[in-house]
């Protein structure tokens, strides 16, 4: 809708009527027209299904927090107990410290590896289009099937490991293998992340640094990643609220053992609630999930300037 | 333009909407609302209903098993004397089971008859007013009830306030040692009569490679087997019952410390194969003691019918063998002493309509308490707990089912699990303490006192 107001051919009444436009990119949306019934018509169904299923049930959490209920019969009020409750509890402590450590290790582990296959798939080349669809191949499996895929190869009795290091089963072990299983199913998902970002770098960038006599790791330094940059964000971003709240793969591989080792804090939550059946207890560990996954979200997003939105083509014609 | 924005707009809504509707309805459990038809035209004057039953599974390594087929058998039978009356059963799994009943029933939506081990959980079910009383003791104990064919103490559980709650269900069910006999006359060994003699031939076991117990650690209660029967044969009845009753400082008793001091000397030993600690009890376990993979295993005696399932020959080639847990040196408890479980049960819930009610009365007192139930029950290698089973007791089985017959009426003591006997919370933790001893990360003194604590707590909050 180009309707640039242009004085010459147009009469009063259609200019007012006409919406002004600004003309810089990136900056606010037009405005002038207000909230249309189609907005709202686009928005409501999405906006109620983000309002029963999340914010609810966020309240409801939060109300459960303060009592005592065991799923039958009445809540009973404990006003702070369950969160003293929490303070004095090791078991809960350890789960925060081993869900700390997924987060930090998947965050590690996944980040390089993708941005390694993301940058390398969106070269050219046939032969890179048919690594790209191996890639994906992890991506297509369900979280289920995977826990059960290296569950089984990593079988310490009948899987084709027999005999060496029983992965899974060693308390001191198990956490590195659940990170690395984790790591083989979301590594595709943000190669693609990496692989379009790459993709969108216009040419013009490399073309220049080049003139100006900058070697590959230079390029990938000062071009590469800065334009990389709002991926990187929305990658991190992704990743680490993820494996902050991950819950099924762990479920079905380790049940969160051996022991406690594999523990992580919405694993936690959900013994809490079967088969302690302590509803009021597993809330206070669901709202500190929830508290402390939009705060990061909040911080990463506040501080890597991902709110602005920022250009980082300036001066690219 | 706005034409096409508003018609789009509408598209996403419309899909939205369907696309909700479309989760909502695949994602509903199995439903087992109540639904009654509408009176039939029958010579009785009771109007029919439909109803629902969850019952637990022994089926594994998806064998079918003869357990589960005496009860669908118990289902057809009724469904052809009662024209117009249906009794579904669903068959679940048993490690989700407890989940999964209490889902259904803090949703509302529990099935009319469902399984249960009674002990804590059913008492708090029972609590909520959850589940229909059946009989009074003293119906039971004068002989006027259809309960009253059931051995007194195999309806212990299930009895609270003078009430029972619920009919015994695939019989009764102590854990012993189930050892394959071609694997220990291999080594020239008999199975072990002291708790010593177990630890020798662990370590000849594994010299030749065998492992010498299969555990199904990652499902957490086979562990507590052991735990339960060291501290009888160490210190006698009181220890349990002590535990179970919340009493104060109870975890600390030396014989607990020196049940827990031996697993962790049976662990070190390299008793079990190895990934241990994640095996679930899923029909592994079973195969590593048919195949020859293991020596032993200790379990309870539902695994005869999980074997017959599974590897029916072993059975028949009179490879199955069945012992007692080994007596410990210095130990105050019988050795005839047994563990497990006392029976299990079905009961049934409050979440029916007076048809169905009915109805699933009539399914316990004809089909649950008859006679040809327990005939199928002996054919599938359980040991139903009515008094005057034992006349039934023949063919391939009949050695196993007669020992467990007798062995479970001369128990001085027949403790019941513990994962059942104390209230949930204490039990999660206890479970969860559990499987990390058993993973040598927690201590014996650590988990003690973890668990006194706890029970502490428990005790002052309910």
């Amino acid at each position: 809708m180009t309707a640039s107001a242009s004085t010459s051919n147009v009469s009063g009444a259609s200019l007012a009527a006409a919406p002004l436009r600004k003309q810089r990119g990136g900056g606010p949306a037009r405005r002038g027209r207000g909230s249309g019934l189609a907005d709202w018509v686009g928005v409501g169904p999405p906006l109620l299904l983000f309002l029963v299923f999340i914010i609810v049930p966020m309240i409801v959490a939060v109300v459960l927090s303060f009592a005592s209920w065991n799923g039958l019969g009445s809540p009973k009020w404990v006003g702070f107990g369950n969160w003293t409750q929490f303070f004095h509890d090791p078991q809960a402590h350890s789960s925060l410290w081993i869900t700390v450590k997924l987060v930090v290790f998947s965050y590690v582990v996944q980040t390089p590896i993708s941005i390694g296959l993301g940058l390398f798939t969106a070269g050219k080349g046939r032969l890179k289009s048919i690594y790209a669809a191996i890639y994906i191949l992890p991506m297509l499996i369900s979280t289920v099937g995977v826990a059960l895929m290296w569950e089984s190869f990593l079988d310490p009795l009948l899987g084709p490991l027999q005999g060496h290091q029983a992965w899974l089963s060693n308390p001191g072990d198990a956490l590195y293998a659940v990170t690395l299983i984790i790591a083989w199913q979301f590594i595709p998902f943000h190669t693609l992340l990496y692989a379009v970002g790459r993709r969108q770098i216009p040419a013009v960038l490399y073309e220049a640094a080049r003139i100006d006599g900058a070697n590959p790791v230079q390029m990938f330094f000062r071009v590469t990643l800065p334009q990389l940059r709002y991926t990187i964000i929305t990658s991190g971003i992704l990743m680490v609220v993820g494996a902050l709240t991950y819950f099924d793969i762990i479920f079905v591989m380790t049940g969160g053992g051996p022991g406690t080792s594999t523990r992580v804090l919405s694993l936690d939550m959900y013994d809490q609630l079967f088969p302690a059946n302590e509803f009021g207890y597993a809330s206070v560990l669901a709202v500190i999930l929830g508290v402390v996954g939009i705060a990061i979200a909040s911080v990463m997003v506040k501080f890597s300037g991902f709110g602005k939105m920022q250009s980082q083509q300036e001066g690219v014609a | 333009m706005r034409r096409s924005r508003a018609l789009a707009a509408v598209a996403i809504a419309a899909m939205t909407a369907t696309g909700a509707a479309a989760c909502s309805s695949a994602s509903t459990s199995s439903s087992s609302s109540p639904t009654a038809t509408s009176a039939s035209s029958s010579p009785s004057s009771t109007p029919t209903a439909s109803i629902t039953a969850w019952i637990v599974t022994t089926a594994s390594a998806g064998q079918p098993s003869p357990s589960d087929a005496a009860e669908k058998a118990l289902a057809t039978a009724f469904d052809s004397a009662h024209p117009g009356d249906t009794v579904n059963i669903q068959f679940v799994n048993n490690d989700n089971y407890k989940t999964q009943i209490a889902n259904a029933m803090t949703a509302g939506n529990e099935p009319q008859i469902f399984w249960t081990w009674g002990g804590g959980p059913l008492q708090q079910d029972i609590a909520a007013g959850k589940v229909t009383p059946l009989a009074t003791t003293s119906q039971v104990s004068s002989g006027s009830s259809y309960l009253s064919q059931f051995l007194p103490s195999s309806l212990g559980a299930v009895t609270v306030n003078g009430e029972v709650y619920g009919i015994p269900i695939q019989g009764t069910q102590p854990v012993y040692f189930f050892y394959n006999k071609k694997v220990f006359s291999q080594y020239g060994l008999s199975f072990p009569k002291t708790w010593a003699e177990l630890l020798s031939d662990v370590s000849v076991f594994k010299s030749h490679g065998v492992a010498p117990i299969s555990l199904a650690g990652g499902s957490t209660w086979p562990e507590l087997m052991f735990l339960e029967y060291l501290a009888d044969r160490i210190g006698g009845p009181s220890v349990a019952d002590a535990i179970q009753s919340n009493k104060p400082d109870a975890w600390s008793n030396p014989a607990v410390t020196e049940a827990l001091t031996d697993i962790q000397t049976l662990i070190k030993d390299g008793a079990f194969q190895t990934g241990y600690t994640t095996l679930q009890d899923n029909g592994t376990n079973d195969a590593l003691v048919y195949t020859g993979k293991a020596a032993m295993q200790l379990m309870g005696d539902w695994d005869i019918s999980s074997i017959l399932g599974e590897d029916a020959s072993f059975v028949s080639s009179g490879n199955l063998g069945m012992a007692d847990f080994p007596t410990v040196a210095g130990g105050t408890g019988n050795p005839a002493d047994l563990a497990g479980n006392t029976a299990s049960y079905v009961a049934i819930s409050t979440n029916a309509t007076a048809a169905q009610k009915a109805v699933a009365e009539e399914f316990f007192q004809q089909e649950l308490a008859s006679s040809a139930y327990a005939k199928a029950q002996v054919a599938a290698g359980e040991v139903p707990v009515t008094s005057g089973a034992s006349a039934d007791f023949s063919g391939d089985l009949a050695s196993y089912e007669t020992q467990i017959y007798t062995d479970v009426r001369n128990a001085p003591n027949f403790q019941y699990s513990w994962d059942q006997a104390t209230t949930p919370g204490v039990s999660a933790e206890m479970l969860t303490d559990l499987s990390k001893l058993f993973a040598l990360s927690m201590t014996p003194a650590a988990m003690e006192s973890d668990l006194n604590s706890y029970a502490a707590k428990d005790a002052a909050s309910s």
